[in-house]
């Protein structure tokens, strides 16, 4: 460091290689070296532009309906052809990826922040409280989630998506909340806790402060899974016909085409590119989550 | 001697644990005092129940089993025991505060020295966020960390164990406690840091006028640091007085014993003194009699039926032996030192 160097641009450095050591900077650097996770990271953020930027970049309106080109296999002006009522193939699939990705992100969101308040309560406290949150806990996962998104679906036709992403969110945090318990509950047992204790911290300062990073690996890993999981369980409730209002696009609506058999037979452009897009795109989490773990685990040599 | 200016008072203190249903107490009757800018060593062997009294005056027990049963905890007069979690953490960090064993793991592995140096100033004051870290690279300073200004932005595993213990001490004085508990603060270190931090506990302790109390088994730590000394065995105190007289005059046999095995440089000797046996578990613990009986060289048959008390044999020197009349029971009542 050469003596020109004021002190506080001296500071600045010093905090700039601190940084440089920070569990976060090493997961990261470790990440960055796993090629699958990059390419797949790469791959997800183009997915994702491509969706909301939806209306820039399609070729055609999501409406338009081109009765003279039904079912009409790619090229002639549509790059991936036109579906049964005469709708750009290409279109559909950015604007579906918007509708997927969306009620992937909404709920993975929804389901940390509420699976990791409720997981973090109970592992914290035990005793009766950890009882109680435990077997409603149980309680939620034991629901008939089919049958619960069906009732519900069928009730809130309205309310578009919304109504489907509250549904997600609120049958889907169990699974997020026991992980978080059970993380919580082994790592409280930690000294750094008790020390954190007995400066004066009050429970939701120790949660927050000292416990919450420390389980963050494993939260960042669940929501990856989850999003993940999001995506799937829209597509599979929309090839029922139970999830997306079949109005808005989606993979999932996209997919239902297929139910036909002769579409399946004789129109492989109407039900390929939905299922390629849901397939990379779920393959490519999965590789993210896969390599979040591997970044954060000491014992990975990569 | 008047119980009027002691800083910290324990009263007959009962401490013990929920096993597998029943209740065994870790701590039985334990009372002594800790004055202001006194330094008073605790020792005794592993599960005397050292560790259980300072988490009890703490309150850090764990809350599943864990319970003061009985006595009182009393700091500059007021009853901690019954003081609910909220006030509580108004003591913690600020009036009393606490060294850990373990600096390895004491420390967040995921924050930086800063912000948990800065966390307990934050905790108990109303500052902004630079001025407490000026503070915080101030504390560093004092307890002897060279580069703290570049300190405060690395995390705890870059730190040598030495200096861990050391932020873990600026962390306990940040606001200026008036008592210290360190639980066996030099345990995890090796010798020649042992004796850096030993020191600058003395210094602080001369320096800002806190109360230490410290916890430990190695007697030549009570030799350099205490000015009383409190004896445990069992959960129970067995022998307490000044420095000099326990080093000089060890009354009760476990002390004479602790002493013995203390190895000798001058002595040429095949095999170390030691003490047989090991303190019995919670759940062992015999129900009546003395409860060293089973170890004591100078056992008699009525020490497994008659319960010594602890009694004044000298100004200031307590002990609980049968070996001295003023233990029977009956003949003098307790005797609070």
């Amino acid at each position: 460091m050469s003596a020109a160097l004021t002190d506080q641009e001296r500071i600045e450095e010093l905090k700039k290689k601190a940084k440089k050591q920070s569990p976060w900077a090493i997961a990261r650097r470790k990440l960055f070296r796993n090629k699958l996770a990059v390419i797949s990271l790469v791959y997800l953020i183009i997915v994702v532009i491509a969706a909301y930027l939806a209306p820039l970049i399609s070729p055609h309106s999501p409406t338009l309906v081109d009765i003279m080109n039904r079912n009409s296999p790619p090229g002639d002006g549509y790059l991936l052809g036109t579906d049964r009522s005469g709708r750009d193939i290409f279109t559909l699939l950015l604007y579906g990826a918007r509708t997927s990705l969306t009620i992937g992100i909404v709920c993975m969101i929804g389901i940390v922040l509420l699976g990791t308040t409720i997981g973090s309560i109970a592992g914290y406290y035990g005793g009766w409280v950890d009882a109680v949150l435990m077997r409603f806990t149980d309680f939620m996962m034991n629901f008939p989630f089919l049958v619960f998104v069906i009732v519900l679906a069928s009730i809130f036709r309205e309310a578009g998506i919304w109504a489907l992403i509250l549904v997600f969110i609120v049958l889907g945090w169990t699974g997020a909340a026991r992980v978080v318990r059970s993380k919580m509950m082994s790592e409280k047992e930690n000294e750094y806790v008790m020390a954190a204790i007995s400066i004066g911290g009050t429970p939701f300062k120790v949660i927050r402060k000292h416990l919450l990073p420390n389980i963050m690996t494993t939260i960042i890993v669940q929501a990856t899974l989850l999003l993940a999981v999001m995506i799937v369980a829209e597509t599979a409730l929309s090839f029922l016909g139970f999830g997306v209002p079949s109005g808005t696009p989606s993979w999932g609506n996209m997919m239902q085409e297929a139910r036909s058999p002769t579409v399946i037979r004789n129109s492989w452009w109407i039900w390929i590119p939905p299922a390629v897009a849901i397939t990379s795109t779920i393959l490519a989490i999965n590789f993210i989550g896969e390599g979040i773990k591997d970044a954060f685990n000491p014992k990975s040599a990569r | 001697m008047s119980s009027q200016n002691a800083l910290l008072e324990i009263d007959n203190l009962h401490t013990g644990f929920n096993i597998d249903g029943d209740f065994h107490h870790a701590i039985k009757g334990v009372s002594f005092d800790v004055k202001p800018k006194e330094v008073v060593c605790v020792v005794g062997e592993s599960g005397c129940g050292k560790s259980v009294m300072s988490l009890s005056i703490m309150q850090l027990l764990p809350k599943h089993n864990g319970k003061i049963d009985k006595g009182e905890i009393r700091f500059n007069g007021k009853n901690l025991a019954e003081y609910s979690e909220k006030e509580m953490n108004n003591i913690r960090g600020k009036d009393i505060s606490m060294i850990f064993q373990e600096p390895m793991t004491a420390l967040n592995p995921v924050l930086t020295i800063g912000f948990q140096l800065d966390e307990v100033l934050l905790n108990h004051s109303k500052d902004s966020k630079e001025s407490v870290r000026k503070k915080s690279i101030q504390l560093l300073k004092d307890v002897g960390i060279s580069r703290s200004d570049q300190i405060v932005h690395e995390y705890p595993h870059q730190l040598s164990g030495g200096m861990r213990q050391r932020v873990m001490i600026a962390m306990a004085i940040a606001c200026e406690p008036q008592l210290l508990i360190a639980d066996e603060p030099t345990t995890a270190l090796d010798v020649t840091v042992q004796a850096q931090i030993l020191e600058l506990i003395k210094k602080i302790q001369d320096e800002r006028g806190t109360a230490v109390m410290l916890i430990t088994h190695d007697l030549g730590v009570v030799a350099e640091m205490a000015d009383r000394v409190v004896v445990m065995y069992a959960g129970q105190v067995v022998e307490q007085s000044d420095v000099d007289r326990i080093f000089h005059d060890p009354q009760h046999p476990y002390t004479k014993a602790l002493l013995g095995s203390i190895p000798k440089m001058e002595e040429e000797v095949d095999e170390l003194n030691t003490i047989r046996g090991i303190v019995p578990t919670l759940t062992k613990m015999p129900k009546q009699g003395c409860r060293f009986v089973d170890r004591c060289p100078a056992a008699m048959p009525e020490c497994r039926q008659i319960d010594p008390q602890l009694g004044e044999t000298d100004k200031g020197h307590t002990v609980r032996c049968l070996l001295y009349e003023e233990s029977r029971p009956g003949e003098k009542a307790e005797v609070r030192s």
